[in-house]
Formats: C-alpha cells, sequence, structure tokens
C-alpha cells in the first residue's frame, strides 16, 4: 500500500490579528453613528468657524474674502457684544437658579403624597408643554401695558396708579423676560427632580428616622446628597439651553429697548437675519460655543461630575 | 347588451347640446375659461414670492394668480408665500445659492440692496415700451429707479399721514386743524387728547422696527433737516437735533404718547388707535381700510404731516414693487403676469384691498382715494419724497440693526438727542456702500 504522507500547509496567514479585527468591526458598527454626527454638529461647528474668517455679508457678494481674526478683533471692539455677554450672564444666572429653587419647591410638594396629586403632575407640565413662541406671545399680551391683564389686575386693586410698561422700560424688561422664562422652566427641575425624588428608597430616611435625624437633616444630608447627580445635569443643560435659547426675547423685545434685553443670541440672530452679516453671526456662534464648552467643563469639575456620592 | 350602456338617439342629442353650450360658455369666458384654463402641455411656470405682512394678502394674491393663471395657456405663476419677517433673508439665500424665484413682490428699500448684488433685471427698455408707462405717477418710477436703471414695477405707492380721531375731538372740544396745520397745533391737539388716566394717548408713536427711524425723520425734514447733504451724512446737523428733540419731548415731556413707546411697532401702533388707546399716529394708508372696521368710518380722518418750524414738511414714498431677477427661468412669463397684475382692474381691485394708493394715476382719480380717509395722503403728494435711507445698499439693515436701538436709547432717556443722532451719523457714514 503506497501511503503518500500529507504535510500540514499552514493557513495563509491574517493580514490582521483577530484582536485588530474585532476592533475594527466594533467601529465600523460606530461609523453610521459617526458620519450623522459628523455631519449634523461637527461639520456645522467646523464650517462656522471657518465663515467666521471670512468677510461674508451676503448682500456684499462681491466683498467676501478672507480677513483671518477680523471678525474676532473686530467682536472685541464691539461694544454692544459685551452688554450682550453681560445680558445673557444675567439672563442665564437669575432665569436658572430660581427655576431651580421653586422647581425643587414643586417636585417636593408634587412627591408629598395628598388627593389630587396626579392632576396636579400634569398641570404643572403645561408651562414646559407650550411651545415657547406661544409663550412669549402669551407674557407679551399679558404684559401689554394699555390692554394687558396684569396692569388692569393691579391698577383695579389698587396697587398701581398709572400703567407700567413692563417690556417697553429698560430696567423692567429684563426683570420681565426672566419673570416669563422662570414660569416656563419651572417645570424641567420639578419633573427631573421629582423623579430623582422617588428613586431614592424609603429605608435610607427610616435608617435616618431611627438614627434621630430631623426633616430639615434628612434634606441636607439624604435627598440633597442622593440628588446631586440629577441636579448637576439638570441645572448644566438647562444653563446651556437659556444661553442659546432666543426665541422668548426675540418675540417679546426683539432685543429692546435700547438692547436692555438683547443677549448673545439674540444678537447673533440679528447680525444673521438682519444685517446679513453671516462671517460675524459665525464669530459670535464660535465665542458662544467656546463659553459654553470652558462653562461646561469647570461646572462639571467644580460639582464633581454626575457620579454618585454612593459610588 | 347591458341596458345601462345603451345610449339612444335622445340622449345623443341631449348630450350633443349640452357640450355646445359649454363651448360655448367657455367661448364666452375667453380671457377667463369658466370652467379650467387650457395649458398647453408646454405651458411654462413662472416662480412667484409674495411677502405676506397680513392673511389678508394670501387669499388676495392666490386669487389674482389664478385668474391670470386661467386667463394663460403657455403660463403658469406659481407663488410661494413667504412671511414678511423672513422674506427678505430667504430672497438673499436664494440668490447667494444662485437659486432665486423668477420675479417677486419687494419693497423699494430692498431693489437698492439687490441691485448692488447685481442680480436685479434692468426693465428700463421694456418698461418704456409699455401702454401705461406715460400713466403712471412719475414718482413712483422714481422709488424705483436706481442708477438710472427702471429695476421694477412700482406695484402699489404710499406715503405717510396723521390718522385723527375725529369723535373724540369732538367729545373733548378740541377744533380738528386743517391740513397746513404745524407743530404747535400738533402738541396742544395731542395734549388734548391725552388723559392717562383713562388709559388714553394723544400719539402713538412707533418706536421699534425700521419704521421707527423713518417716522422721526419725517417729522425731522420739518425744520429742515436732510439725511443726506452735499454727498455727506447730515442727520445730526443743529436744526435736525432740535428737531428730534422737540420729537422726544412728546415722551418724556409733554407725555403725550404711550408708556410703551419704546417697543411699539407696526402692530401696536395701528391696534393702539384702533382699540382707542392713541388718539393719533403716523402710518401709510395701508391701515386705512383697517381702521374703518375698528373705529369706524366716521371717527376718523387722516391729514398731512403738520408743518415744522422751517415751514417745511415730508413724507416718505414707498412702493411695492415687483420684482425681476438676472437669473430668472422664466422671463418672458414673469414679464407677461407683471403687465396683467398692472392692468387696470387686477391693479385697482389689489390697492383698493390694502387700501394703497394705485400707481397709475387713472385709477388714483377714483374712489376711495378721493374721500376723507385718504385726503391725507392726496394731499401729501406734493410734498412726497423718495425715502432718503434708499440712497445706499449698506444702509438698509444698518437702521434696524444699529438705528433703532440708537432711536429707542433716546426715547427712553437713556442718552440725549444730540448724541443719538451723532452716533447714528456715525453709522451712516460707516456704511457708504
Amino acid at each position: 500500500m503506497n501511503q503518500q504522507a500529507t504535510i500540514a500547509v499552514p493557513a495563509p496567514r491574517a493580514l490582521l490579528s483577530r484582536g485588530m479585527r474585532e476592533t475594527l468591526a466594533n467601529y465600523a458598527y460606530l461609523l453610521p453613528v459617526a458620519i450623522c454626527l459628523g455631519g449634523t454638529v461637527l461639520f456645522p461647528i467646523l464650517k462656522a468657524m471657518h465663515m467666521s474668517l471670512y468677510h461674508n455679508v451676503l448682500i456684499r457678494p462681491q466683498d467676501y474674502r478672507f480677513i483671518g481674526l477680523g471678525n474676532y478683533v473686530r467682536m472685541v471692539e464691539d461694544p454692544t457684544f459685551w452688554l450682550t455677554l453681560k445680558n445673557s450672564f444675567i439672563w442665564v444666572f437669575f432665569s436658572v437658579s430660581l427655576q431651580f429653587l421653586f422647581g425643587f419647591a414643586a417636585a417636593l410638594l408634587l412627591n408629598a403624597p395628598f388627593k389630587g396629586r396626579a392632576f396636579f403632575r400634569t398641570i404643572n407640565l403645561l408651562p414646559w408643554i407650550i411651545p415657547g413662541v406661544v409663550v412669549a406671545l402669551v407674557w407679551e399680551y399679558l404684559y401689554q401695558p394699555n390692554y394687558g391683564p396684569i396692569n388692569d389686575i393691579l391698577r383695579r386693586v389698587g396697587l398701581m396708579r398709572e400703567p407700567v410698561a413692563w417690556l417697553s422700560n429698560v430696567d423692567l424688561a429684563m426683570p420681565a423676560v426672566i419673570f416669563t422664562n422662570i414660569w416656563r422652566g419651572i417645570p424641567f427641575f420639578a419633573i427631573m427632580i421629582l423623579a430623582g425624588l422617588q428613586a431614592i428608597p424609603d429605608d435610607i430616611y427610616e435608617a435616618a428616622t431611627v438614627d434621630g435625624a430631623s426633616v430639615t437633616q434628612r434634606f441636607w444630608h439624604v435627598t440633597l446628597p442622593m440628588l446631586r447627580p440629577i441636579i448637576v445635569v439638570a441645572t448644566a443643560t438647562r444653563i446651556i439651553w437659556t444661553f442659546n435659547y432666543a426665541d422668548l426675547i426675540f418675540v417679546m423685545t426683539s432685543g429692546g429697548p435700547a438692547n436692555a434685553t438683547q443677549i448673545t443670541s439674540t444678537y447673533t440672530l440679528l447680525q444673521a437675519y438682519t444685517d446679513l452679516d453671516f462671517g460675524y453671526a459665525a464669530t459670535l456662534s464660535v465665542i458662544l460655543l467656546v463659553i459654553m464648552l470652558v462653562f461646561t467643563a469647570l461646572y462639571l469639575k467644580l460639582t464633581k461630575g454626575v457620579e454618585s456620592v454612593a459610588g | 347588451m347591458d341596458d345601462r350602456w345603451r345610449f339612444s338617439r335622445r340622449q345623443f342629442l341631449k348630450t350633443m347640446a349640452a357640450t355646445g353650450a359649454i363651448t360655448a360658455s367657455e367661448l364666452l369666458w375667453w380671457e377667463e375659461p369658466f370652467l379650467w384654463p387650457k395649458k398647453a402641455h408646454a405651458a411654462t411656470t413662472v416662480r412667484f414670492q409674495f411677502s405676506v405682512p397680513e392673511p389678508l394678502r394670501i387669499s388676495l394674491v392666490e386669487s389674482l394668480v389664478d385668474r391670470f393663471n386661467k386667463s394663460q395657456s403657455d403660463v403658469e405663476v406659481k407663488v410661494e408665500f413667504v412671511p414678511q419677517a423672513q422674506a427678505r433673508q430667504k430672497l438673499i439665500t436664494a440668490i447667494t445659492a444662485k437659486n432665486p424665484p423668477d420675479c417677486c413682490q419687494i419693497w423699494d428699500n430692498w431693489v437698492g440692496e439687490f441691485d448692488g448684488m447685481n442680480v436685479v433685471e434692468d426693465l428700463t427698455a421694456r418698461i418704456k415700451d409699455w401702454k401705461h408707462y406715460k400713466d403712471t405717477v412719475p414718482v413712483a418710477w422714481q422709488t424705483v429707479t436706481v442708477k438710472e436703471k427702471i429695476l421694477s414695477f412700482p406695484w402699489a405707492v404710499t406715503n405717510d399721514a396723521i390718522f385723527i380721531r375725529v369723535d373724540r375731538a369732538k367729545e373733548y372740544g378740541l377744533k380738528i386743524p386743517g391740513p397746513d396745520w404745524t407743530w404747535d397745533d400738533f402738541v396742544t391737539l395731542a395734549k388734548g387728547y391725552a388723559k392717562p388716566e383713562k388709559n388714553q394717548y394723544g400719539f402713538g408713536m412707533r418706536g421699534a422696527g425700521t419704521w421707527a427711524v423713518l417716522y422721526a425723520t419725517e417729522f425731522l425734514y420739518g425744520n429742515g433737516t436732510q439725511v443726506l447733504k452735499d454727498g455727506k451724512v447730515a442727520i445730526n446737523s443743529p436744526e435736525a437735533v432740535s428737531a428730534f428733540e422737540w420729537y422726544i419731548d412728546l415722551i418724556r415731556k409733554h407725555k403725550v404718547t404711550p408708556p410703551s413707546v419704546a417697543t411699539d411697532g407696526y402692530r401696536q401702533i395701528v391696534e393702539g388707535f384702533g382699540r382707542g388707546v392713541t388718539s393719533m399716529y403716523l402710518h401709510n394708508s395701508g391701515s386705512v381700510e383697517e381702521q374703518k372696521k375698528f373705529v369706524g368710518e366716521p371717527n376718523f380722518a387722516t391729514l398731512p404731516l403738520p408743518l415744522g418750524p422751517a415751514k417745511k414738511r415730508a413724507t416718505f414714498y414707498f412702493s411695492e414693487t415687483l420684482t425681476m431677477f438676472k437669473d430668472a427661468k422664466n422671463k418672458e412669463g414673469a414679464w407677461k403676469f407683471f403687465t396683467w397684475l398692472m392692468d387696470d382692474e387686477p391693479h385697482y381691485h389689489y390697492c383698493k384691498t390694502l387700501g394703497l394708493l394705485p400707481t397709475r394715476q387713472a385709477l388714483a382719480d377714483q374712489p376711495p382715494y378721493t374721500g376723507p380717509h385718504y385726503s391725507g395722503f392726496v394731499k401729501s403728494f406734493p410734498f412726497s419724497v423718495v425715502s432718503p435711507y434708499l440712497a445706499y445698499a449698506g444702509w438698509g439693515g444698518k437702521l434696524d440693526s444699529e438705528g433703532v436701538p440708537l432711536f429707542q436709547q433716546a426715547m427712553v432717556g437713556k442718552i440725549s438727542s444730540k448724541e443719538c443722532l451723532d452716533k447714528f451719523a456715525e453709522v451712516l457714514t460707516k456704511n457708504m456702500m
């Protein structure tokens, strides 16, 4: 019997190691998401940065040219920009801090057992559900000095003699729009914090009670620390939204009177859609982005991020 | 064969008679086919952008376009309605992207801007051959003429006049002045009307939007002010400052304006008068028809602007134009549409419905333009001028973005009249391009 010896031929060596192939496959799965995000988030940001380096006024296409940091220099020298930045910080600080305080109070109330709680939880959401532009139009009407209900009620109950022009007075316009924004934003915090409150296990409160902790002590040492991750995320998100939020002011005052309510985001819109100066508007957008990035990094560092205290 | 499909001789004759009747009726309506427009397969489309400041215009323009389409076999207009607030920006971005509509309705102050972009079709030659060229008011042509080129059809024109409550003047024992009244008469009347305890004010001044600057400038002309003098910005001249102080005093000293003045735009001044909060306001004829419904026809009239200390006055003409773009794909169709809209009946119907003044003299001589509600505008014709702010395309957006906040600062007393006009002059000088 003729036997032939077979020689084992080693399989051709794969071009990539198994680990590398798995890694690449994983990246391939991520590719569609990366393309979508790149196209919808990264590309517009890069495009805005690119536009900010050009003199790009749509009504003067013949003047379109690269000007390097010219728009940034203009921004630094633009007193209206600094005014709008100051207004933005006032707008964000008072809006978010008061939304948070009242939202927290509302959440504590809605967490307590009482008859009709489900109804009030639903009602609480109404200001948040109504579109921003509608809210602005409704409040513009409420504030109207000549035929608005607020002035009318205040005059009828004797708290006011002459009508007050809430949105036309330079000292009152910003507080008035902030008040509207607070009204609109309370439900957001209320619902977020309520969700956090419901996630705190009862046995922690029971243990604290057994240890003799008072209501205040339970609030400071149990409730607040347990809610910290939610509070950090909710406030950070809300600050970013409010900083970029232009609808309310744009509809209610258009940034007036005399720029009293002009915030950087409405000023950016004005530059883009009234002056059609897309180069300068892009510069303002880039600066808004940088401010928000720096703020978010600092905020997360100061508040130690979203890690739970229990962790 | 199924009985249902049988066709008797009687039925056949009836069908033929009905077909004949329909055909005859179609022939009678040959300009506007009664049943349906007969479009040729190769009917070309004209894209027409219309900016909408108020809902009434949508149905009006839709009906006009529909009638035009029915009257044509080879052209079909497709109208694109855009809210007025976005119209300018939308057009400019479409132009930049090289995809503008064939034609559009825009205000004359935008025509200069678009011409600066070198995108507007020069209609001079066509218009000079147009059958109604000589019947059109010369100043209407001025509003659409840039660098000696006629760029658009002035579809409707208007100027500004003071709306005044006649019934309330009688109630308060105030004398309605004649058309040649003065600034002093104006202040006296405004003070007479002002009853803050009743939530009534003398004058609904505009503080928001581009026209806050334009209305103020019209008053400034009463003291001999000019925006441009010898090619230089002169809006901060001593006579301008003095006139502006008088204007601001209406708010700060005489307190004849509502407290909301600094943010009152078009809607607020029109509604303020309509609701009885103010008894006078300055506006174009576009709100006449609205006020007839709000305050009633017998209760108001219009007067020309009062004469200033220099015994002068001016009101700015502006026109709503029909403009064609150089990149239009269907210029012949757009021209056909324009000339149809400018014909007697469509032109008169459009202007009358909106309370605007027709640019064709023959139509302006007909009622309601001869009545009391339009008399303030008609009597202002001799001193109406084209807005001086049309001189430079670069001034267009700046009036709104920088001019209005400056004027508001003066209104609320944050800066003096002189500071305001000095800064405004700087803005204008910087943007003379």
